[in-house]
């Protein structure tokens, strides 16, 4: 070895850190120094604000308002998705995977740096740019009725919904060697949620699949509808209440109620938009009250 | 201890199964400081897999490997710090220049300072003679030029360790010589350890060498000692005629073991391999020309090569399975 390898610091980080920034600052130029960011950018921006605003013209702003969490709901994880299996599957197709696995770093700073940047990307490009957009959109439409702290919650549950796809997608990825295996599970996990014919039987025979998915978050179509929806629109959150845990055999469900107690407000978005009573409600209190109530004889602590 | 003595990889029984197929035999090896050595076999033989197994990249079904003293299963992370890898088919990130995916590779292995950094990349670049192609993406390379990046990438960290899976595979013959000179530089200051075809590359270079048949070890040694062995066991003929009849007496003899058949030019040429070299010497010419129907127009004993060495040892095994 020659003098002059003495004078480099070798790497001291260890651990699942070991070779993490290196791969994180190679993910993150994957994505911003490539055209993948403008091409999500553009992608998102037509879906979303084009469906919206071609919605506006046809059913008015608070039904656009409205599509746009929805579609922002179905389509984002679906973008997220792709792009993780994609990200995994390239690798290991081309042998990239087997090239960087062959240096000095652990599987877990791997995932993890994808993870993250897959993270930070898409919040750029489906969550933050396209939701700014939809709220200037939406905003001369609408006027004070758009409570901007509430559409920038409803915003933050779109992104907690996409990471819960997002990982999703990265745990199938390590564990299936196939993309379709991979985009066919997560894919019926997402639209589970709004199909009528799978989430009847889901809610029946596997109730506590409902607590653990992301489904009321953004596209729940039952009452009282999406969570995103009553942030955005300034309405009170239902409360959310559970009966039992299912480690004790008793049926566990969440089930959300309105926190407001008059009957208007118990109504679901979908109901209310109905009424035309969304944008004239403003400054409501939101409240989410999380009551954890036993059922009979469990003994769950 | 001298260097020629202190191993490098040792595995002991190291065997890996796929799905009830045994991919590599318990396989006992060494490989010490400071040497070239060349890991030969026909295509399968398990030479990719047991460097697989060496890098950690798959986990063995039975046995141990130990790289510098350390286990590869529990000391990867140690292990891989001072090993340099190319594999068989080298990809990288497409839209990195050749100087990006080197800067990649050297942050895997420094902290910085980044001066010093990006002078061993230019040092590195300037050896497998990349200089003018740095800053150009890899998207646009040829298969020699991903080569050359590749074996600048394996050593970009002074490794103590090279491991090149058939690094000249897809290169010229310039290419070729090119690699091998870099390997010849690099004796110096590390041992290499690579699997290849080229049976010729192996033997202009190398010390030692490993042959495995069907995943399992069928010889080992230097290269001198394997040479040896297959010493006057060789020889040539070349007839003219009508060459049926004369194959057959040849090949009917217990004491031959193998023959290769080149015709050309109307003439028919003969690679006799036998057991017993004095009685092959007196018997081979008048067993040819016995029929009457062939002329003989060479006739020698063969010197031997590595390939010749290889193919010997590869048919033997091949026959006691």
């Amino acid at each position: 070895m020659s003098g002059s390898a003495s004078l480099l610091i070798p790497s001291r980080s260890r651990g699942w850190r070991m070779g993490l920034g290196n791969l994180l600052s190679k993910e993150l130029a994957g994505w911003w120094r490539t055209r993948r960011w403008w091409v999500q950018c553009l992608v998102a921006l037509l879906l979303l604000n084009g469906m919206m605003a071609l919605n506006m013209e046809g059913g008015g702003p608070m039904n656009a308002g409205l599509n746009f969490l929805v579609t922002a709901g179905l389509s984002a994880p679906i973008a997220a998705m792709s792009l993780a299996s994609d990200s995994i599957f390239g690798e290991r197709h081309t042998g990239t995977a087997a090239w960087v696995l062959s240096k000095p770093m652990r599987r877990q700073a791997f995932i993890l740096s994808k993870v993250v940047a897959h993270g930070l990307g898409m919040l750029v490009a489906w969550v933050v740019l396209p939701g700014v957009l939809a709220y200037l959109q939406l905003r001369p439409a609408i006027g004070n009725g758009l409570s901007g702290i509430g559409f920038m919650g409803a915003l933050g549950l779109n992104y907690l919904n996409l990471l819960f796809y997002l990982t999703l997608a990265f745990m199938l990825a390590t564990l299936f060697n196939g993309r379709g295996a991979v985009l066919g599970i997560a894919i019926l996990v997402d639209f589970t949620g709004m199909m009528q014919f799978v989430a009847l039987p889901v809610q029946k025979y596997i109730p506590w699949l409902n607590d653990i998915m992301p489904w009321k978050l953004m596209i729940d179509f039952a009452s009282p509808g999406p969570l995103a929806g009553h942030l955005a629109m300034g309405a009170p959150l239902p409360t959310v209440t559970r009966s039992s845990p299912p480690s004790h055999g008793a049926s566990c469900s969440w089930a959300l109620r309105s926190g407001d107690s008059d009957e208007k407000s118990s109504r679901t978005p979908m109901q209310r938009l109905d009424e035309g009573t969304f944008g004239r409600r403003r400054n409501t209190r939101c409240r989410t009250e999380l009551s954890l109530q036993r059922s009979a004889g469990s003994s769950w602590r | 201890m001298s260097a020629a003595s202190i191993p490098v990889i040792e595995t002991s029984g190291l065997t890996k199964t796929f799905k009830g197929v045994h991919a590599l035999k318990p396989l006992d090896l060494k490989v010490t400081q400071s040497s070239i050595c060349g890991f030969l076999g026909p295509n399968g033989a398990g030479k990719t897999t047991t460097i697989k197994l060496l890098l950690g990249l798959a986990k063995p079904t039975g046995g141990s490997a130990r790289v510098f003293g350390k286990d590869v299963q529990h000391e990867g992370d140690e292990i891989r710090r001072r090993i340099g890898y190319l594999s068989q088919d080298p990809r990288y990130y497409e839209y990195m220049t050749a100087r990006e995916t080197l800067r990649f590779t050297a942050k895997f292995f420094f902290d910085g300072p980044r001066s010093e950094i990006e002078r061993r990349i230019s040092e590195t670049l300037d050896l497998v003679g990349l200089t003018d192609k740095a800053d150009r993406p890899i998207k646009g390379f040829s298969g020699g030029e991903r080569q050359r990046l590749g074996i600048a990438q394996a050593q970009v960290n002074y490794p103590d360790l090279l491991i090149l899976d058939e690094p000249a595979a897809s290169l010229d013959p310039i290419g070729r010589r090119d690699v091998l000179e870099v390997l010849c530089r690099l004796r110096k200051y590390c041992t290499v350890f690579y699997s290849t075809h080229i049976l010729d590359d192996v033997q202009r270079v190398s010390d030692t060498v490993v042959i495995l048949n069907k995943g399992a070890l069928v010889a080992q040694g230097p290269i001198e000692d394997l040479l040896a062995r297959g010493q006057g066991a060789a020889f040539t003929l070349t007839v003219k005629g009508d060459f049926a009849a004369a194959e057959t007496r040849l090949r009917s003899q217990p004491w031959v073991s193998g023959m290769q058949v080149m015709a050309r030019n109307g003439r028919v040429n003969w690679q006799i391999r036998v057991s017993d070299p004095d009685l092959a010497e007196d018997q081979l010419v008048p067993l040819a020309l016995a029929g009457g129907d062939v002329t003989v127009c060479e006739f020698g004993r063969k010197a031997q090569n590595l390939e010749d060495v290889f193919l010997s040892i590869v048919e033997e095994d091949n026959h006691e399975r």
